[in-house]
């Protein structure tokens, strides 16, 4: 937009406030006239934040750049990383191979993280468990993954997936914030700046956290779903398994709902009275917050309470749905999450790092998720709602073919080369395999035309919501950034 | 609808110079022809006004800025058609027969000919260019092309000059300069200044901006009442908060987040540091007014100053606050690299306000920054001696500024105790050479071997005496073995057994022990004492000391005399040195002549592990041996001693032969050295700065990259050529690089400086854009006011609280804060300042302001951080990995709970909840800007964080006690506490009913009143009724929620 005419926008609406206020409206007439999503799309929405965005009118659905595929996303990180060669990634040809030296044309001196960098022999490892073909795609996917078997053809397997980090924190930090290093908006972050919310009573960007089942697992950080330097209202809102589902959402013990209504009441009317007097804007503003924490504590224990849930919800999704804080629980809350606009639900789930004994450690782990993520793409199929919810499935990095540490109790070291993720809903091929790795999953072939960087993948989900990554921008010291930086292409070939 | 979307990385079709070439002889005619249309259309548009004269820096940089110099501009790397725009020299070059910019004539430049043409293919900026000229802009182009497009040096890279204040007509408003600069803009645009604000309003803004807490009702009163002149009375009243030491905490807080301060170290692990002494360094800076200019060169070299001191290294923490991983794995050069890196975008965002980052991949495409410059300041912090992984030295123990320092009792005591040493000495002086004599005579005397009465070994191994008084072990040679050796002491007493271990041919390569490798553990030495008389008993004498002549590592003399036997002992390398060895015991009391001793020599370590042959000696006077270094000072002549060598030889004499007031004094000093190594080790490690002998080498990194070093260009330390350069005499190190920050030829480090002051008290700065006093960056609002502001800085000495003082003394400061209909429409943004700002107060503003009108507040200054509410099992979601993390240390101690937010424990994944809620950053990086939203989540932190409720009820019980009998004086109080002023009578009519309605309703549900009151851990006032504190502490809820309360108006 021009920005002479937001700054004339902005004024236009300021007067309209300030006047509406000046006359002395009720605050509920008051709060007709004010933003009604929580979360507005630009800072200027539900807030003074000096800020430069593109200041949308507030209340708009959202601007795309063009048509969206998705209204929303749900990312299911599997932080820590899956191992490609025991998921997703189907090598026959590594029984032929399966303990014997990984030959050096192969590795071509490629960086190796301080765990293996000094280890003297580098034997290649099998699949431990046998893959099947599922669905009608015939889509090869491990055993240790079974529940996956009846997604197969709702699922777009990208095995030529790659990024340049080769360590858990700058790699997650990567994917998330398209940066290494800290200081980027989170990706949730930018879907929440670009389309703003959907929900009145819920925020934009909801992150949801697995109960960490493993004492070794690779820890994560708020910065995942950090604003970065967008205006913070940005960032992702955690929905916790235990205490609060939102910090401090709980009113004090000894306080009762007639008492919270009239307590808002008052101090709606306190503040009302104190804008006539100062004629600042912001009161207004501060109102309308009020109400929608309001608002939004009421929806909240409706949303996390799945007593509603019919039988068949729970035979999908398996019995760990009840358990709050396992995958299958918060899958669920994903798929309620969805139904309610939430825009971006970030789901993480740790455990995967397996330097040693992976054979023994993996089967744990997916057994934590495997049920939880293929229900959700299921039961969001049968809601009609994965033709407009984008899925992601995903690690960091992928795992080393080769052998770590001790070669009977092997474990698998990071690999950042080449490793699997799949895509499901919202515009992209079911059933689709994209993509491909040398016969020693080592590296990507025609990384050129057919690797999936982070970037591109970012651009990718971007696209698929209707934003062009290299026009969503923020101007922030100087320059104007995107979450891909200078780089990414969107992926055309996982399109529908 | 699209988005405004501004990219300047977006592909499209390169121009080459050729292309450039054909539209300068092709289109000429095309846009002749429209040209004229199109002026008369500039001409007719009535919507923007252009100004008399059109100034390069003021109107027509940030446009050539956003449309041209991503092409034409500094990178040489970037640029289109070999044309730059942001040089006069080349723009108004001809080239093939035209010039781009003619002066005096936008019809005849090419440049407004391909501006204003229809045709797309050479239409500048290109169609697809993300952003696009408005007619006012095109507009100003044109006129000042018509002016003679003169040019200006970018206006933040020339040094401030002092203009003098301009006249005014609204002259009774004019309190100092800065409103002359204010005003003088207003009137230009037809509009003048906002009255004075009243007192009880100005107190209270002055409070929070200063010292970030509310002013008491008490101060509110005596500033109001105050019967002196407005300005008198204000100027004492800022003196006061200026003088608090509140005021050092609040600065302190704005600077933590540019220094990227926290209690942890970030990245995944995010373990704890200890960097709180030097955040104690900020508050006691800005307390004790710290010039600037010292301020800074303190922080950046503290440690390379001349005359350095432990508080000057100290300050150099600012630049080691940033983040540092222990993912093990990572690559150690890789994360070095990212420090220094976030030391020069630190620096340069702070102190110079230059997006400095853009040139770390590639040349600046706005400012005169390119790779080069950008290495040149890199490689003043390159040689810091540190790692990527674990990175964390250098560090020193140094003690907060702000708490009593213990070691220097310690120190001033040892020094007492050593002048009464030395003059008890020299009381005993006369015999001073005697005793060297003496101490002569023991050094070159020879141990006498003892005569063996008795000897046994275990297992069958036999031990034989020799000639030379040595024993030698032969025979059976089991895994753990005793020797016992008796013998009777001569005529002389003795306070000193000495062992030696002697080799032998019989033992693995002629070594000293009978293990397969020559070597020994002995494990414990035991000796005993029976007098003469053959009737009685052997006792045990404790040994007081052991010195060995050499100690295998792991192995000293210390555990043969520790009481345990076991694998802990004394050996010597037996099995890769194969030399006699020598050890001395010193008894804790004498043995007395003609005494039987006994001597046992343990070895319980295994694998045979025993002396293979060994002597017991009496030292020449049976006394302990004298030690190495005193020998070594016997052998220099008495004149030639240095003066710490006499002191130390007269010690030891003195210890030797002395008397027991010498000795007790001795014992004295011994005591409180450890107690000084005790305070001393009390002091956490702080990481500081230090500089490598020999600085790294520094080349461009290609793209960036810690892996990409360019050979050849190698990087000397510099400035960033733009801004001038390093003044003479300076070295090209950190502390020039200091010195250049605060000179007076650097013309950004006061700018950027007073501009982020000024923000902390108006809310955006004179240049909105903090951060940014580049091109890209906002011209600023008023030029004049910013340049002598920064002059008046440098000239005062860098004095920053005069210049709070100089700035809140304005007549714009005290204006009031109420927003008329008609400014907020003309300037929505109050850019011009026409009215004082209102805004909402920062995270910790706010919890201080609930600490402090509530009366929990904590005042004192300093120390370690504390760990106040929380909620549950934040820290453990997201990290619960062994010895990696830790949950959060809950407490019930009010030393923890009330402190100022400035000392609440900042871990940087979890940065603290509720003031994340209100927009604190994470301190991943530097912070100069905060956001400034207005959410629901902060509404459920003001009205359920369980610090908001038990304020509210603290708040209660004050009202109640000191505010009266009637709910009326009552509620006025609390108005007074929260607010510093009074209600108006339908806010007090309001309150009281619903004070009425509460009471009812908690009178009716006692439980429940109990239940809200028994949130928080300070104890309730149990003298007050329950029904009434809890209708009370609801009507305090009522006052923290208003936006009045979290507003500086």
């Amino acid at each position: 937009m021009d920005p002479i005419l937001e700054s004339q926008l902005s004024v236009t609406r300021r007067r309209f406030i300030s006047h509406a206020g000046r006359v002395g409206l009720g605050s509920a007439a008051l709060m007709s006239l004010l933003e009604p999503k929580l979360f507005s799309a630009s800072g200027k929405g539900v807030s003074l934040a000096e800020n430069n965005g593109p200041g949308y009118a507030p209340g708009s659905p959202g601007p795309s750049h063009f048509a969206p595929r998705a209204k929303r996303v749900i990312y299911l990180c599997q932080s820590g990383a899956p191992s490609q060669i025991d998921t997703f990634d189907y090598k026959p040809t590594l029984e032929k191979y399966d303990g014997t030296e990984l030959p050096g044309s192969v590795r071509m001196g490629q960086r190796l993280t301080g765990m293996t960098a000094r280890q003297k022999s580098f034997p290649v490892a099998k699949s431990f468990l046998p893959f099947r073909q599922h669905g009608n795609s015939g889509q090869w996917i491990s055993d240790l993954l079974p529940h996956h078997g009846r997604i197969a053809d709702d699922i777009c397997i990208i095995n030529s997936t790659y990024t340049e980090a080769i360590n858990h924190d700058p790699a997650i930090t990567f994917f998330q914030t398209g940066h290494q290093q800290p200081g980027r908006p989170s990706l949730g972050a930018w879907a929440s700046y670009g389309l703003g919310s959907e929900s009145s009573d819920l925020p934009a960007y909801v992150v949801l956290l697995d109960k960490n089942t493993d004492v070794q697992a690779q820890p994560i950080y708020s910065r995942l779903w950090g604003a970065g330097f967008l205006p913070s209202n940005h960032q992702g809102v955690k929905l916790r398994a235990a205490g609060d589902p939102v910090l401090y959402l709980r009113d004090p013990s000894g306080t009762d709902a007639t008492g919270k209504r009239k307590l808002l009441d008052d101090i709606a009317a306190l503040n009302a009275e104190r804008h006539k007097e100062v004629g600042d804007p912001e009161i207004l503003t501060r109102i309308a917050a009020y109400e929608m924490a309001y608002r939004m504590q009421m929806s909240v224990p409706d949303l996390t309470d799945t007593s509603d849930e019919p039988p068949s919800t729970f035979e999908l999704y398996g019995e760990d749905a009840k358990n709050p804080g396992t995958h299958a629980a918060n899958c669920l809350l994903a798929r309620r999450l969805a139904e309610r606009g939430v825009r971006f639900i970030q789901l993480y789930h740790r455990g995967w790092d397996h330097h040693s004994n992976l054979p023994g450690r993996h089967p744990k782990i997916a057994r934590e998720v495997d049920q939880g993520s293929a229900a959700l793409v299921q039961d969001l199929k049968r809601r009609g709602l994965l033709d407009d919810t984008l899925i992601i499935w995903g690690g960091e990095f992928g795992r080393t073919v080769y052998k770590q540490g001790n070669p009977k109790t092997y474990g698998r070291d990071h690999h950042p080369r080449c490793f699997s993720i799949y895509l499901a809903g919202a515009g992209v091929k079911g059933g689709l395999r994209y993509g491909q790795t040398d016969d020693f999953c080592y590296n990507i072939v025609d990384r050129e035309n057919t690797g999936v960087h982070v970037h591109d993948l970012n651009a990718t989900i971007l696209h698929l919501l209707g934003l062009d990554h290299e026009r969503l921008t923020y101007f922030f010291q100087g320059r104007h950034y995107r979450v891909t930086d200078i780089h990414g292409k969107v992926v055309k070939g996982v399109l529908g | 609808m699209t988005l405004d979307s501004i990219q300047p990385n977006v592909t499209r079709p390169p121009r080459t110079t050729r292309a450039f070439r054909r539209a300068f002889l092709t289109i000429g005619c095309a846009v002749l022809a429209c040209a004229s249309p199109h002026r008369a259309n500039a001409q007719e548009a009535p919507a923007f006004q252009l100004p008399e004269k059109v100034r390069f820096n003021r109107d027509i940089r940030t446009i050539f800025s956003k449309t041209c110099f991503a092409c034409h501009g500094p990178d040489a790397n970037a640029r289109e058609a070999d044309l730059r725009l942001d040089v006069r020299g080349q723009a108004i070059a001809e080239r093939d027969g035209a010039r781009p910019i003619v002066p005096g004539s936008a019809e005849d430049s090419l440049a407004w000919r391909l501006i204003v043409t229809t045709d797309p293919d050479d239409q500048m900026p290109p169609p697809d260019f993300h952003t696009q000229l408005t007619a006012r802009e095109k507009a100003l182009i044109r006129k000042w092309i018509d002016q003679g497009a003169e040019y200006e040096t970018h206006w933040a890279f020339i040094p401030p000059g002092k203009a003098s204040p301009p006249k005014v007509n609204h002259t009774d408003a004019v309190r100092n300069p800065i409103d002359n600069f204010v005003i003088r803009r207003l009137e230009t645009d037809g509009l003048g200044p906002t009255a004075a604000t009243d007192r009880a309003s100005l107190i209270r803004r002055a409070s929070l901006d200063l010292t970030g807490l509310p002013p008491t009702p008490g101060e509110v009163q005596a500033f109001v009442r105050d019967p002196a002149s407005d300005d008198d009375a204000f100027s004492k009243a800022v003196d006061h908060l200026l003088a608090s030491p509140r005021f050092g905490e609040h600065r302190a807080r704005y600077w933590l987040d540019a220094a990227r301060y926290a209690d942890t170290s970030g990245y995944q692990y995010d373990r704890t540091r200890h960097q709180w002494v030097w955040r104690d360094w900020v508050i006691n800076a800005f307390n004790s007014n710290l010039p600037f200019d010292q301020f800074t060169i303190q922080q950046t070299a503290g440690d390379l100053l001349p005359d350095a001191t432990d508080q000057t290294r100290l300050a150099t923490g600012f630049h080691r606050n940033h983040p540092i991983t222990i993912e093990g794995g990572v690559i150690d050069e890789e994360y070095r690299t990212e420090y220094v890196m976030d030391r020069v975008v630190t620096t340069t965002t702070t102190w110079l306000g230059l997006t400095f980052t853009c040139a770390r991949c590639h040349n600046h495409k706005y400012d005169p920054i390119d790779m080069d410059d950008f290495y040149s300041f890199y490689a003043f912090f390159n040689s810091v001696p540190e790692r990527g992984l674990n990175g964390f030295n250098p560090k020193a123990r140094i003690s907060s500024p702000l708490r009593p320092d213990r070691t220097v009792e310690f120190t001033e005591r040892i020094a007492a105790t050593e002048k009464r040493l030395s003059a008890a000495i020299k009381a005993a002086g006369g015999s001073m050479a005697a005793w060297e004599t003496k101490l002569n005579k023991l050094v070159s005397a020879e141990a006498k071997s003892v005569k063996i009465d008795t000897l046994s070994a275990q297992g069958g191994t036999k031990l034989e005496k020799r000639d030379d008084g040595s024993v030698l072990a032969t025979g059976p040679n089991p895994a753990t073995q005793t020797y016992q050796i008796g013998f009777t002491l001569g005529d002389k007493p003795t306070r000193a057994i000495r062992l030696e271990a002697l080799t032998h041919d019989s033992h693995f390569k002629k070594s000293t022990g009978r293990a397969h490798n020559g070597n020994f553990v002995l494990s414990e030495v035991k000796v005993e004492v029976a007098e003469a008389d053959a009737g009685s008993k052997f006792k045990q004498a404790r040994i007081a000391s052991a010195e060995a002549n050499y100690e295998q590592k792991g192995y000293p003399i210390t555990q043969a005399i520790d009481g345990k036997t076991g694998r802990a002992g004394w050996a010597i390398d037996g099995n890769t040195r194969f030399a006699d060895s020598s050890a001395v015991f010193t008894l804790k009391d004498e043995i007395a002549a003609g005494s039987r001793v006994k001597v046992s020599l343990i070895h319980s370590w295994g694998g045979s592990h025993s002396i293979g042959r060994f002597r017991i000696s009496i030292p020449p006077d049976g006394q302990p041996p004298v030690p190495a270094g005193i020998r070594k000072i016997l052998d220099v002549a008495a004149a030639k001693r240095s003066a710490a060598d006499r002191n130390r030889l007269a010690g030891h004499l003195a210890l030797r032969f002395g008397n027991a007031e010498i000795t007790a004094i001795s014992e004295d000093l011994k005591k409180l050295r450890s107690q000084l190594d005790a305070a001393r080790m009390a002091i956490p490690e702080t990481m500081v700065l230090a500089s490598m002998p020999t600085p790294r080498e520094t080349h461009v990194l290609v793209r960036g990259e810690y892996d990409k070093p360019d050979k050849s260009r190698p990087i000397q330390p510099n400035t960033p050529r733009a801004l001038g350069t390093l003044p003479e005499g300076v070295p090209p190190d950190r502390l020039g690089l200091a010195r250049w920050l605060v000179s007076r030829d650097n013309p950004l480090t006061a700018r950027v400086t007073v501009n982020r002051f000024w923000a902390q008290l108006f809310g955006s700065g004179l240049v909105k854009t903090i951060e940014d006093f580049g091109s890209q960056g906002e011209y600023p609002s008023h030029p004049e006011l910013l340049d002598w502001l920064a002059v008046e800085f440098m000239d005062s000495g860098w004095d920053v609280k005069s210049l709070f003082k100089t700035m809140v003394m304005s007549g714009t400061y005290r204006q009031s804060s109420k927003i008329e209909p008609a400014l907020l429409q003309a300037d929505p943004d109050n850019r011009l300042l026409g009215r004082a700002p209102r805004f909402r107060l920062d995270a910790e503003t706010i919890r201080d302001s609930a600490l402090a009108v509530s009366g929990l507040l904590d005042e004192s200054v300093g120390g370690p951080s504390v760990f106040p509410y929380h909620p549950e099992g934040l820290w453990l979601e997201i990290n619960n990995r062994p010895n990696y993390s830790r949950a959060y240390p809950h407490t019930t101690d009010p030393a923890q709970l009330y402190r100022r937010s400035l000392y609440t424990f900042w871990k940087r994944t979890v940065a603290p909840p509720s003031m994340a809620t209100f927009d604190a950053p994470e301190r991943e990086f530097c912070v100069v800007k905060r956001s400034r939203t207005n959410t629901p989540l902060q509404a459920f932190v003001m009205l359920h964080d369980p610090q908001f409720i038990e304020a509210a009820r603290k708040l209660a019980e004050r009202v109640i006690k000191d505010g009266g009998d009637g709910p009326d004086d009552r509620i006025r109080r609390g108005f007074e506490l929260c607010l510093s002023r009074q209600p108006t009578e339908s806010e007090l009519k309001l309150l009281r009913t619903a004070l009425n309605e509460g009471l009812q309703r908690f009178k009716r549900d006692p439980e429940a009143a109990n239940k809200l009151l028994a949130v928080g851990q300070s104890p309730r006032d149990p003298s007050l009724d329950a029904a009434e504190l809890a209708a009370y502490t609801t009507l305090a809820r009522m006052l923290l929620n208003l936006s009045e309360f979290i507003t500086k108006g």
